[in-house]
């Protein structure tokens, strides 16, 4: 974590970002301002080669024509002085003594014959000579004592003499100079600008995952209720966000309801576990030692059905009951279940009737289902008062096997009934575990089935059970 | 009959060995899949008990190489799995048992008694069935007590039958709703008591000797003596 002490912030994943967003966008930009200058700067001395072209043949034609009288040399001169107040790109703030432009004329000896210019153009006529200059394409000329190169244009007159105009590459360089300054600045600026916006945007989004960081690590260690921060933006951090909240709402319910699987184990183990060990140390010291351990057996094993239907009921609940599907015929089922029933029914005053219209066969878990609807069987054995009767009605619709049971009982109390299919509901009379309708509904649900239960507008109960084929 | 027993409990082989040997079983006992095997090659068994939860290896894996080496004898899988393993689906449609535990000592017993009759030689289906006076004639689905015809349903005397066959054993409720009504299901109500107290009525008569007899918190037994 010396990172951190260092700076935070020059070692944030902002900051490289960032940097090397920026870093791209420079080198872009430059690359285009490059290529700009390149081709403005070619275009500019396109235009004062062409100038300088036009020019020096204009004096060469005007020299050429001028007869050789004293007022030659004037004519010339004048005509030269004319053309250098065209030069272009000039820089119009400049002093009006114009340094930019010459004119010379040299003879046969390379002599000067004439010279229009500031000074008396002598390094001129040297570098001219030096670089024995010819006519054609204009180009470019070093001067001792110019700071600046001249870009000098030739033609050959007939009598033999050389006409030069020269045009100095201040101006154009200053223009491009200009540019370049100008450039620098607003590059400088819109990279800065550039630099600022793409840290704060990836600053913000970063910190945003760093708060997501901190609340996930204060979540593994304190509890789960916590909730990392989803922020305002609907973007993909806000998904990530949301996504791990709806994760944390999972883990909170399984974890939720594996605390409530073991309480209620707990609950339930304890009593049972507390009547086993009293009725043994009964037996120990009393004589007849039949009646209690025959009572512990009994207690161990309504344990042990407690036991598998807590799991099955988890299990389902987590999605996590393996079913072993083979083909089940509900009709036959239930009859049965009824004949397995009805002696314990008539025993306590209750009446069965199956109505079916005949053999109903779905893929499904065999032992599932059988204890399924002895489940149900069960419920009313426990729960219906004596006179009264149970109707089941078995039906296929549509590729829908729907089971219908329907007793004149008391019904499901008012405050169950919304809770009815939840672990550890039951009725103010009843003193089982509350676990019955919670494991139909889980084997039907695993069964990828619904199951609903209502009181009848006149009096009892009725349950229905669809079951896919 | 001498039977291999493995187990890694030594609390329960212990109590399972002596239950077995009081069964009459001559019984040899490992702890662990490798001496189950070394003892399985030479030891000329009738019938084994595996549970499957071992310390070296899966219960299932050591039968099917028990199975690999040639040994036929039938094997009674125990297990405290809840669910039980397809593989053992498999295995028991081979012939074979499972049951999980906690378990009935009088279901092991039955459930081993079973097993060596179906791998045992073909006995003559009988047609009649009797103990003491109580007399089954299984063609006629009729059964007579002191030669007096018992009125039965049908499900009664298929309860009967059951019970004759294992005269003189006991038989548990969860076996009877497994054998009678093909059931593998633990009801919380005394579903099964009413049927035997209904048939109780109907064979034990006023006067007679009573002979289905309730073993509180096991089962039920006929007497056969």
């Amino acid at each position: 974590m010396s990172s951190k002490t260092a700076n935070p912030l020059l070692h944030s994943a902002a900051w490289r970002i960032s940097l090397r967003a920026t870093l791209a966008f420079a080198c872009g930009t430059l690359l285009v301002f490059i290529f700009l200058h390149q081709f403005v700067a070619n275009d500019i001395q396109r235009r004062s080669d062409a100038w300088l072209a036009g020019e020096v043949d204009v004096l060469g034609d005007v020299a050429e024509q001028t007869p050789k009288n004293a007022l030659h040399d004037r004519v010339v001169e004048e005509i030269a002085e004319l053309a250098s107040k065209e030069v272009p790109n000039r820089d119009t703030s400049a002093s009006a003594s114009n340094d930019s432009v010459f004119f010379l004329q040299t003879g046969d000896n390379d002599a000067m014959m004439l010279w229009v210019g500031t000074g008396n153009g002598q390094e001129i006529l040297e570098a001219i000579q030096a670089k024995s200059t010819l006519p054609g394409a204009p180009m470019d000329l070093r001067v001792q004592g110019f700071d600046t190169p001249f870009r000098v244009a030739a033609t050959r007159i007939n009598d033999g003499s050389y006409i030069y105009l020269g045009l100095s590459e201040r101006d154009e360089l200053r223009v491009l100079r200009n540019l370049r300054a100008r450039f620098i600045l607003l590059w400088l600026l819109l990279v800065l600008f550039g630099f600022g916006i793409v840290f704060f945007t990836t600053y913000r989004m970063l910190s945003l995952t760093r708060q997501i960081t901190e609340a996930a690590s204060r979540i593994g260690h304190s509890d789960l209720s916590a909730r990392v921060p989803t922020g305002a933006l609907h973007d993909e951090v806000g998904s990530l966000a949301l996504t791990l909240n709806r994760m944390l709402d999972r883990i909170e319910n399984s974890m939720h309801q594996l605390h409530t699987i073991t309480d209620s184990l707990a609950h339930d183990l304890r009593s049972p576990l507390t009547a086993i060990r009293g009725k043994l140390e009964m037996a120990l010291s009393s004589g007849d030692q039949t009646e209690p351990i025959v009572i512990v057996i009994e207690e161990l094993d309504r344990l042990t059905e407690f036991l598998n239907k807590s799991l099955d009921v988890a299990e389902a609940k987590a999605d996590a009951l393996r079913l072993a599907r083979s083909e089940v015929d509900l009709d036959e089922l239930l009859r049965i279940m009824i004949d397995l029933y009805e002696p314990s029914m008539s025993d306590r005053g209750l009446s069965v009737r199956l109505q079916s219209g005949g053999p109903i066969r779905i893929k499904a878990d065999e032992a599932l289902i059988h204890r399924m609807i002895a489940n149900l069987f069960d419920n009313e054995l426990k729960h219906l008062p004596a006179a009264c009767t149970v109707n089941l009605f078995l039906k296929i619709d549509g590729g829908i096997a729907s089971l219908t049971l329907e007793d004149d009982g008391p019904g499901f109390d008012d405050e169950v009934l919304p809770h009815l299919f939840e672990r550890r509901v039951k009725g103010r009379q009843s003193n089982g575990h509350g676990l019955g309708m919670a494991f139909i509904d889980a084997v039907v649900r695993a069964h990828g089935g619904t199951v609903s239960a209502l009181n009848r507008e006149q009096t009892g109960a009725r349950i229905v059970i669809n079951l896919p084929v | 009959m001498r039977l291999l027993l493995v187990e890694d409990e030594i609390d329960i082989q212990n109590f399972l060995r002596s239950s077995l040997q009081e069964a009459g079983y001559q019984v040899e006992a490992a702890a662990d899949g490798k001496t189950a095997e070394r003892l399985a090659i030479g030891g000329d068994f009738g019938i084994l008990i595996v549970d499957l939860g071992l310390p070296d290896q899966d219960g299932i894996d050591l039968i099917l190489k028990l199975r690999q080496l040639g040994i036929t004898a039938p094997v009674l899988i125990l297990s405290a799995r809840r669910t039980v393993d397809d593989r053992v689906r498999g295995l028991e449609q081979g012939g074979d048992d499972y049951l999980t535990k906690p378990f009935a000592l009088a279901e092991l017993l039955a459930r081993l008694r079973n097993l060596l009759r179906r791998n045992g030689p073909p006995t003559g289906e009988a047609t009649r069935l009797r103990v003491l006076d109580l007399e089954l004639d299984l063609l006629r689905r009729e059964a007579t007590r002191s030669g007096q015809v018992l009125q039965l349903t049908q499900q009664e005397f298929v309860l009967l039958e059951y019970l004759c066959r294992n005269a003189g054993r006991v038989v548990t409720r969860s076996m009877i709703l497994d054998k009678v009504w093909g059931m593998r299901i633990q009801p919380d109500t005394n579903v099964v008591d009413v049927h035997i107290y209904r048939l109780r009525g109907k064979v034990d008569g006023p006067g007679q000797k009573p002979l289905i007899r309730t073993l509180r918190g096991v089962g039920y037994v006929l007497k056969d003596r």
